[in-house]
């Protein structure tokens, strides 16, 4: 997480490692880690505590995205026509989620351990502050996978990295947002709809 | 790395444990007040998907439960079908009367309409919108109307609102806020609302309203929305609604004491248990970052 070309270079001369569940568990296992963080988190924000009734289901349904996030990963592989194991692939990509992890359980202490009212300031602090610099620095992250883990050129790892980030957050903004999306930008781009 | 893994499971399923067994729900407290059912009710709750909210209308309505309210009213980002959800799901797992709505998501406000059955568009000015709730049998209230929706809402539309949010969780992080939702309420003859606009951080309820309802019933809830028999209590202990029913309430005594509970905005729950599935959850899901994302040789 903190020097992701050198990781992706190491890891990307390393063989295939064989866990002990099987192969398929290979591309399924950091995916799974990611929907078990996101539904406790949600039971951690809500209650400040995680119970079975909340996060149970919402590991089940936020799994939504790893599975756009491998949708898009899949896109790309399929653009470049790259062949080799989509699992492995999988599996170091899932790898440089950490910014993202840790961040989500950032969210977790604030609401867990800050009483309400003044939780709302600090959400708010740690949704756009901290948030862009997750936003960045897994930007990089993922630009590292490419170019390092996958063998891209610069340019070519970008536009990878690029086609990733618009079809997997335009997947999860939908879903996420829904149909409330399209009056919000348009009351930040001062544009009026109908009469 | 596997003792690392092995820990953090220990540690989540820990605190999943004590989490699940400290989570009660309070006990059933209706009150009865001049002859009305007072019930607390939340009319400004999203849910996931498509309205920026992070619990499904299943595990909302029994978050509400948890929170002691009565009623909730899911209201979807320009659609209702998750309110129809819920409702469904909260008489499948009796849970609390969830009330049908949408929050109309207009570039120019936005306004709850409760009680509806069908989408409304929200591609109309304001007065229109509120007519098409109306004509559904619903009541429209204005959600968070601080100063930036106000030119939205002409003499017309405010003539035929029924109700507006004078507190919402937006008043407690700032006093000019605050100070907005007051004046628009106090612009019009309108039913006093308290909302907390659930996303899915924090406490459902911890801005809700008091309605004093006929029946304790979607009908019973909005006949009493329409005629203004409503109190909403600041944290401060200030009241807004009906003047006659807060003195009622005041002399009473037991409304006032509920009220300062929920909208105490105090730690999250106390106890062992609670405190433990916090700190264990934490750390669990910290080492399970760690010893999952970790590219060794050994991974």
């Amino acid at each position: 997480m903190l020097r992701p070309a050198a990781a992706y270079r190491f890891l990307a001369q390393q063989p295939q490692p064989r866990p002990a569940l099987g192969g398929a568990w290979l591309g399924w296992r950091r995916p799974l880690l990611v929907a078990v963080v996101l539904g406790c988190t949600m039971s951690l924000i809500t209650s400040a505590s995680l119970t079975l009734h909340l996060a149970g289901p919402a590991t089940f349904y936020w799994g939504f995205v790893p599975l756009a996030e491998i949708a898009a990963l899949a896109a790309v592989c399929r653009r470049t026509r790259r062949t080799g194991p989509f699992g492995r692939t999988v599996d170091l990509f899932f790898a440089g989620h950490g910014p993202w992890l840790f961040w989500l359980i950032g969210l977790c202490g604030i609401w867990s351990f800050v009483p309400p009212i003044q939780a709302y300031d600090f959400t708010r602090v740690w949704l756009y502050g901290a948030g862009a610099i997750v936003i960045v620095w897994s930007a990089y992250i993922d630009f590292c996978f490419f170019r390092f883990a996958m063998g891209k050129k610069p340019a070519r790892a970008g536009g990878d990295l690029l086609v990733q980030r618009l079809v997997s957050w335009t997947i999860v903004v939908a879903v996420f947002g829904g149909p409330a999306i399209v009056p919000e930008v348009a009351a930040r781009l001062g544009v009026s709809f109908g009469p | 790395m596997t003792a690392l893994r092995w820990v953090a499971a220990c540690l989540i399923l820990a605190s999943l444990a004590a989490g699940t067994v400290a989570d009660t729900r309070p006990a059933d407290a209706r009150l009865i007040l001049g002859g009305y059912h007072v019930m607390a009710v939340d009319f400004h709750v999203h849910s996931f998907p498509l309205s920026w909210a992070t619990l499904a209308p299943g595990e909302t309505a029994m978050e509400a439960r948890r929170e002691g309210l009565d009623a909730i009213a899911i209201v979807g980002h320009n659609h209702v079908w998750a309110s129809k959800a819920g409702r469904w799901f909260s008489q499948m797992a009796g849970g609390p009367l969830v009330l049908t709505g949408e929050e109309i998501v207009s570039a120019h406000y936005h306004l709850l309409a409760i009680g509806i059955d069908s989408t409304i568009d929200w591609r109309q000015p304001a007065a229109r919108a509120i007519e098409q709730i109306h004509r559904q049998g619903g009541v429209a209230i204005a959600a968070h109307p601080i100063a930036q929706y106000w030119p939205a809402y002409d003499a017309q539309a405010k003539r035929a609102l029924d109700g507006a949010e004078v507190l919402h969780p937006i008043a407690y992080g700032s006093g000019e806020l605050a100070a907005q939702l007051r004046q628009f309420y106090n612009s019009a003859p309108l039913t006093a609302i308290g909302d907390s606009d659930y996303h899915g951080m924090g406490p459902m309820g911890l801005c809700r309203t008091y309605v004093f309802s006929t029946a304790e019933t979607q009908a019973g809830i909005l006949d009493a929305v329409r005629r203004g028999r409503t109190v909403v209590y600041e944290r401060a202990g200030r009241a807004y609604g009906d003047a006659e029913l807060i003195r009622l309430a005041a002399a009473d005594g037991r409304l006032p004491r509920i009220a300062s509970g929920a909208a105490s905005g105090a730690a999250p729950a106390a106890g062992f248990l609670s405190a433990f599935s916090r700190i264990a959850g934490i750390l669990g899901l910290t080492v399970a970052a760690v010893a999952g994302l970790a590219t060794t040789r050994s991974s």
